[in-house]
């Protein structure tokens, strides 16, 4: 039964900012697929699509936030088992797309099981830290680890490395959140940056170009170095005061790739300007802050931890994917929440608000 | 169940702390680079927009055609074909150039040259000719195989063809590829472009050019065309018509073959150029399709320098012509009358020095009519000296020699009447006497080119009128000034040139045709001082190039239409024997008489 105390506690900032995000993308995924050529798809069929996609994002949202989210402790290491599960599966019958197995072809629904196991993770992971008291030390760090690299090096192998990072970073940021001892804190801040280079044996070939082109794109101005400089330039042509709504002649005359998924910002960036996308970047901002109140006011120890992994999720998609986009990180592949086109993308980014909305309602439950 | 511990347990970097510290954060990073990409360098970024997706595109307009006066094409422009790539089309540059060597037969190596020059001065995605002449059978088998090779294409571009060749090459000129210096001066001409080089081509350029348009067009990331609008529009050279015809030009050419001349003929009226002849000539489609450096070696190094425009730029000492300027000067100043007499016995002293009659026997007793008839040298001698250096020059000018005739050709040469002053000044040596008698009978510093004298006896037939030679038969007669002479003045002289034709004793005999008016004068110009040895030899046995230049200088009127006809050959010897079958066969041409030409 929902107990009536539950709306007095809504997270109402969090729903705004939530709203404002996807009417925000949904309003420039109308102008990054109306194509002014004949193309694959229709005209506007990206900005309809998303709104179906929303309308199941909102059903998923309210089913997140009905459920006491203390039953998910019950759920976690089912959800987790599942989604290595579907991974296997994708290695062994998934579907392959731009040369990567990452979608699962379930009739007409294309599941993507990277994205339902960033919930999965965060979930057991918050289950796990809170049941740690105080600081971690090293038996808990790898325990919490090893429970992240299983699907990341899934992931990785897909290979889709932006989502494994992700996942990577997203306990990383959990880890940091609960604290681990100042021993391991000193241990780690030295050996992570020394022990990084080697990572480079493990990238494809591709990756490594995406990495030497990020660091000089004229290099390949062609090849991989094209998106990088195309995003800057549609970004900085859009000025202070932007080209105008469907106006971006970067985005429409299709200089700019990808603009409706991964550079998704650059078409706002053309067409709003520098006034639009400090816009968009205040509402991210505050998005965050939401979540962080709640973390700040949540009664225990698993709901804190849950809402700083769904920050971390948001935080690191965002600051990845606009970093691309702004051309001061490597392109990796992660969409910007909200406003990239993608279904999974949008269940998941609903499902993870509904979490925190989740925790925010029933902080009362606690009060002594 | 777990207590909510207060944020202040954790340290700064875990804990709610770092999750506010990472929001400002992000918000910093990010809006100080879009601050940096928007505001700082938003225009840099908004120019490298625009150069994304604007392209711009010449429309060429066709050059004018150019016709004789009878309407035959004598200029027009004719399909070429050229092979052009676009840069970024092409997968791999090196096999696109290995396939378009082995479609033309172009060396490869040259054809990488021609490519790498091209290149920088091509903008991207625009097309690049790499090979600019190609045959249409080579069209063909490239258009066959074309779509296997993108960004490999078989441009169409108008090019000059001259119909006549050789015929009128001095008066047309030609077109040929613009060089550094043409486009550096004229901003209108873009790489590639054909421009006059000589003739008419290059002193009407502006007229037959027209003005380019241009297009621009909107393209996306494959460099597909999404639309264009025109800026301006092409506007096409304008046709010309010469007042030139043909099969009188033809007649000219086939008088002088075989010999390096000039013959102008003028409609005397109203100063249209009927036919402009310089032999030998050369055939100005070579220079179109650019000519090979032994080819232009040849041409420069010929004897006979066929590049010369010899009507306009062969400046030699006129001679016995001169003889009419004399005579109009001393019927003017009044320093003779038609009857004063001078007794002629073959030579003149000045001074301590003696100058010969060309006839060594003398005329015996001469008046302004027999003087003109028979070329007395004396006679002119004597007038000279009567008249001064200064009134000889002074009046000269007047009768437009000493100066270009402002016709639509280039380079032309002024000609040159001396004066003492212009001798102070050029050699920084008075003048003498013996300047005068040389200046008397059209020798010495005195120089005038064809179309000078053409225009000259013009006027003396057409009431005093100096006039433009006009080359297009569109252009209204233009007055450049008055013979400084009377009607009567004229009359006497044009009377006695008639003699020199009809007359016992004339000099052009030759040029005498039954029921027309025809006066002439010959003269001769010595090339260099006769030396002892060749005075008394035949033409035949003298050195070519010590041979004299040999003039003749005609007037034909009938049923009231007058001309002006001059006939120039170059080491010809004696005027009236070699320069006046020239001129005869003008006049057959002109009157219809003789065989057809």
């Amino acid at each position: 039964m929902m107990d009536r105390r539950l709306f007095s506690h809504v997270p109402w900032g969090l729903l705004v900012a939530l709203a404002l995000l996807f009417g925000i993308g949904a309003v420039n995924l109308y102008s990054a697929s109306s194509l002014r050529l004949e193309d694959g798809l229709g005209v506007e069929s990206y900005f309809r699509k998303q709104l179906v996609w929303g309308a199941l994002g909102a059903g998923v949202f309210v089913a997140g936030v009905v459920v006491h989210y203390r039953h998910l402790k019950a759920l976690a290491w089912p959800a987790y088992g599942l989604g290595v599960l579907l991974l296997l599966g994708v290695r062994f019958l998934g579907k392959t797309v731009y040369g990567a197995q990452r979608w699962l072809d379930l009739g007409p629904l294309h599941l993507q099981p990277t994205e339902l196991v960033k919930v999965a993770i965060i979930i057991v992971v918050a289950k796990i830290l809170s049941r740690m008291g105080g600081s971690l030390g090293w038996r808990e760090l790898a325990k919490v680890v090893a429970v992240a690299l299983v699907p990341a090096a899934l992931i990785a192998k897909q290979p889709d490395l932006g989502s494994a990072l992700n996942i990577l970073l997203i306990v990383g940021g959990m880890i940091v959140f609960k604290g681990v001892r100042p021993a391991v804190f000193k241990t780690l801040a030295v050996g992570i940056p020394v022990l990084a280079p080697f990572g480079w044996f493990f990238l494809k070939e591709y990756q490594k170009q995406r990495i030497l082109v990020f660091l000089d794109p004229t290099a390949d101005p062609r090849g991989a170095g094209y998106h990088i400089i195309q995003s800057q330039i549609a970004i900085g042509s859009g000025g202070f005061w932007g080209k105008g709504f469907l106006r971006g002649t970067q985005s429409q005359l299709r200089f700019l790739p990808e603009k409706h998924t991964d550079f998704a910002f650059a078409v706002l960036g053309e067409e709003w300007g520098f006034v639009g996308s400090i816009f968009v970047l205040s509402v991210f901002c505050c998005f965050l802050y939401q979540i962080y109140l709640v973390t700040v006011e949540a009664k225990d120890d698993f709901g804190r931890c849950l809402a700083a992994g769904v920050f971390f999720y948001f935080f690191w998609q965002i600051l990845i994917n606009m970093g691309m986009v702004l051309g001061i990180m490597p392109v990796v592949g992660i969409p910007l929440p909200f406003l990239s086109y993608g279904g999974s993308s949008l269940l998941v980014n609903f499902c993870m608000v509904a979490l925190v909305v989740n925790v925010a309602m029933r902080r009362f439950m606690f009060k002594r | 169940m777990e207590r909510f511990k207060p944020s202040q347990d954790f340290p700064l970097w875990a804990g709610p702390n770092v999750l506010v510290v990472l929001c400002v954060l992000l918000f910093a990073t990010l809006g100080v680079r879009l601050w940096y990409l928007q505001v700082v360098k938003g225009d840099v970024y908004h120019d490298k927009a625009q150069e994304n997706r604007i392209r711009q595109r010449v429309l060429y307009a066709p050059r004018g055609v150019i016709r004789d006066a009878l309407g035959t094409l004598v200029a027009e422009n004719v399909p070429a074909y050229a092979v052009a790539v676009v840069r970024e089309e092409c997968p791999d540059i090196n096999a696109t150039l290995d396939q378009i060597a082995w479609w033309t037969g172009e060396d490869r190596q040259w054809l990488q040259k021609s490519f790498e020059q091209g290149k920088r001065r091509t903008k991207s995605f625009e097309e690049q000719v790499v090979v600019p002449n190609i045959p249409f059978e080579v069209v063909a088998r490239i258009e066959s195989e074309r779509h296997h090779w993108p960004g490999v294409s078989v441009v169409v571009r108008p090019k000059r063809f001259y119909p006549t060749g050789s015929l009128l090459a001095h008066v047309l000129g030609y077109v040929a590829r613009a060089n550094d210096k043409e486009l550096a001066q004229d901003p209108e001409l873009l790489l590639g472009d054909n421009v006059g080089k000589l003739g008419v081509e290059l002193a009407l350029e502006r007229r037959l050019r027209g003005r380019k348009g241009l297009e621009e067009f909107e393209v996306d990331a494959t460099g597909r065309e999404l639309g264009s609008h025109r800026l301006y529009d092409p506007v096409a050279g304008e046709d010309l018509h010469l007042a030139l015809q043909l099969p009188l030009q033809r007649a000219g050419v086939r008088a002088l073959a075989g010999k390096a001349g000039a013959v102008v003929v003028l409609d005397a009226d109203t100063g249209h150029v009927l036919a402009m002849v310089s032999s030998p000539s050369y055939d100005p489609n070579e220079f179109v399709t650019g000519i090979s450096q032994e080819r232009w070696n040849a041409l420069i190094d010929d004897p006979l320098h066929p590049m010369q425009n010899r009507p306009i730029q062969s400046a030699y000492p006129p001679g016995s012509v001169f003889k009419l300027v004399m005579a109009g000067a001393g019927l003017s100043t009044g320093a003779i009358t038609p009857s004063t007499t001078v007794y002629c016995n073959g030579k003149y002293s000045v001074g301590n020095r003696e100058y010969r009659c060309w006839r060594r026997g003398g005329h015996g007793k001469v008046d302004l009519r027999k003087s003109i008839r028979e070329s007395c040298d004396v006679y002119y001698y004597a007038l000279g000296e009567r008249l001064g250096a200064d009134a000889i020059s002074d009046f000269a000018r007047r009768c437009g020699l000493g100066e270009v005739t402002g016709v639509d050709l280039p380079h032309e040469r002024s000609g040159l009447v001396p004066s003492p002053a212009w001798k102070q000044e050029r050699f920084g040596r008075k003048w003498v006497g013996g300047d005068t008698i040389n200046m008397s009978i059209g020798q010495g510093y005195v120089v005038t080119t064809p179309v000078q004298i053409a225009r000259l006896v013009a006027a003396l037939v057409n009431g005093g009128r100096v006039l433009r030679p006009l080359l297009l038969a569109s252009d209204m007669p233009e007055e450049q000034g008055r013979l400084p002479m009377s009607d009567a003045t004229r009359r006497l002289i044009t009377d006695a040139m008639v003699a020199v034709v009809q007359e016992e004793g004339g000099t052009a005999r030759v040029v005498a045709r039954p029921g027309i008016r025809v006066g002439a004068k010959t003269g001769t110009a010595q090339v260099v001082k006769l030396m002892e040895r060749y005075e008394k030899k035949e033409t035949q046995e003298i050195p070519y190039k010590y041979r004299d230049h040999a003039w003749l200088a005609a007037f034909a009127e009938k049923d009231g239409r007058r001309y002006a006809l001059v006939a120039f050959v170059e080491h010809g010897g004696h005027g009236g024997s070699e320069a006046g079958p020239v001129v005869g066969a003008m006049l057959d041409a002109l009157f219809g008489l003789g065989e057809a030409p």
